[in-house]
């Protein structure tokens, strides 16, 4: 086994995460306990309360499998402990893939290459993913109380007309993030000395496999595959570039 | 004020102590891990390699953290705004199932009760979701000298254009008026000058803020 891949998937990795983990969910189960509890004392009914528990288990099954499938694609480069501990919290796929990408390259590294990584860029890597997404966090720290005290003080002021930039510019935003990485793969597949061509065709049969998907969830009305369409179409061009990794 | 309205401004504000008690406490837990898994192996992060990472992250993530915020916290009430944050998967996951949990229960938007609803789906998600991922990584510890067989090598390096060509697709159709430009001019700069092409950790910067300008030059023309 390569040395740098048993090193990140050591077992005292996987106990570090287990504690973690093991830490926010008692938290989750005393947020849990406290609302029930606190919704029994304000008269709500217990048949509801308990059907919210059932009904958001269910719902979260297929969703989790799903995030399941990113720790997969996320293992290979940095290990199962780690993106077991980044997917089960705060972040998302996206996310911490894209960051893992810039903080490779900001340490020297062509990308996320198994190859040029060893155990020291490991924890800068690792670093720049926790302390990246930090910001949601943060804001809710100090903010979360006053914002909330503030909203409920003015609540909903009808505003006329159509809705703010605000919500066109995560888009934007992804759409920019998106052009950059597509641009530098339709660059690296210009013949010449260090080409590649294997990034281009990867997104490109990930992007028809997310094609594919949009087309049953909105033509044919196959709502529940929004929750697997990302990371299916990432698995399915993964298994792609190994065929292509033969072919060429 | 009656009974019901001082329990529940107790209840809140032991909600927001509990939440930030448990959110700093994760935050200063989460940051150390990489410094444990480092000095299990005698290293730790690179100072200058996180710093310039990082302001990277920040300059794209932090607009986006706060947008989030923003957004959320109204939807998901006290607990369940700290337990989302805390547990990721908010837009994906956490803000679906608290919208169809307080859907059933039938509860009035911003009531006490949505309240409730919200963090108590929450909490519940977040715990299942763990046991699944536990699960599965269970199954997967036998599986990893497969997983990291010589053969699958190409599929686990390019897992970040299988990324972006999927996204990629969605974002491009969602907005395709925004994309044509950045997409266009990137690709030119990566065909012109090839040492840009691994560099994208610095052009996604000037991608993402040309983007977000033409998103709002057609914002403002009525166009999006």
């Amino acid at each position: 086994m390569n040395n740098y891949l048993s090193q990140v998937n050591a077992g005292s990795f996987y106990l570090i995460v287990a504690l973690v983990l093991a830490f926010i969910t008692i938290m989750c189960f005393v947020f849990l306990i406290k609302c029930y509890r606190a919704g029994v004392k304000i008269g709500m009914d217990k048949a509801v309360l308990r059907k919210t528990i059932t009904s958001s288990a269910t719902f979260t099954l297929l969703p989790s499998v799903s995030i399941l499938l990113g720790v997969i694609a996320l293992s290979g480069t940095l290990g199962v402990p780690l993106s077991w501990l980044r997917l089960s919290v705060i972040g998302a796929l996206q996310y911490e893939l894209n960051v893992a990408e810039i903080a490779a390259q900001s340490i020297g590294l062509s990308g996320l290459q198994l190859a040029e990584l060893n155990i020291e860029n490991f924890v800068t890597i690792a670093l720049v993913m926790t302390v990246g997404i930090l910001g949601g966090l943060f804001f809710t720290l100090f903010f979360l109380k006053r914002y909330l005290k503030k909203i409920r003080q003015n609540p909903k002021k009808e505003k006329s007309g159509k809705p703010g930039f605000g919500a066109h510019a995560t888009t934007a935003m992804f759409v920019g993030l998106c052009g950059a990485y597509i641009g530098a793969y339709i660059g690296k597949a210009v013949p010449r000395e260090g080409s590649d061509i294997l990034p281009l065709l990867v997104a490109a049969v990930a992007a028809l496999a997310m094609a594919g998907f949009e087309y049953l969830i909105q033509k044919k009305g196959k709502a529940s595959l929004e929750n697997f369409s990302l990371a299916a179409s990432m698995l399915i061009a993964m298994a792609a570039a190994v065929g292509f990794g033969i072919i060429l | 004020m009656t009974e019901r309205e001082k329990y529940l401004e107790q209840f809140n504000n032991g909600l927001h102590r509990l939440g930030r008690v448990t959110m700093l406490s994760t935050m200063i837990i989460l940051t150390l891990v990489p410094f444990i898994f480092g000095a299990i192996y005698g290293v730790s992060p690179d100072g200058k390699g996180f710093l310039a990472g990082y302001i990277k992250v920040a300059m794209i993530y932090l607009p986006v953290s706060l947008v989030e915020f923003l957004v959320y916290a109204p939807m998901l009430g006290v607990g369940g705004s700290y337990l989302s944050f805390i547990t990721g998967n908010v837009t994906n996951m956490k803000i679906p199932c608290a919208m169809n949990a307080q859907d059933i229960a039938g509860t009035e938007p911003g009531s006490a009760e949505s309240e409730i609803i919200s963090t108590i789906s929450v909490a519940t998600s977040a715990i299942v979701t763990t046991l699944v991922i536990v699960a599965g990584v269970i199954l997967l510890v036998p599986l990893q000298p497969v997983l990291q067989n010589e053969m699958l090598l190409p599929a686990f390096n390019n897992v970040v254009p299988a990324l972006f060509g999927a996204l990629g697709l969605k974002y491009f159709a969602k907005a395709p008026k925004i994309a044509v430009i950045p997409l266009t001019l990137v690709s030119v700069l990566c065909i012109l000058v090839p040492s840009m092409i691994n560099q994208t950790s610095v052009l996604i910067i000037p991608s993402g803020a040309l983007a977000l300008l033409i998103g709002f030059i057609l914002f403002k023309k009525d166009k999006l």
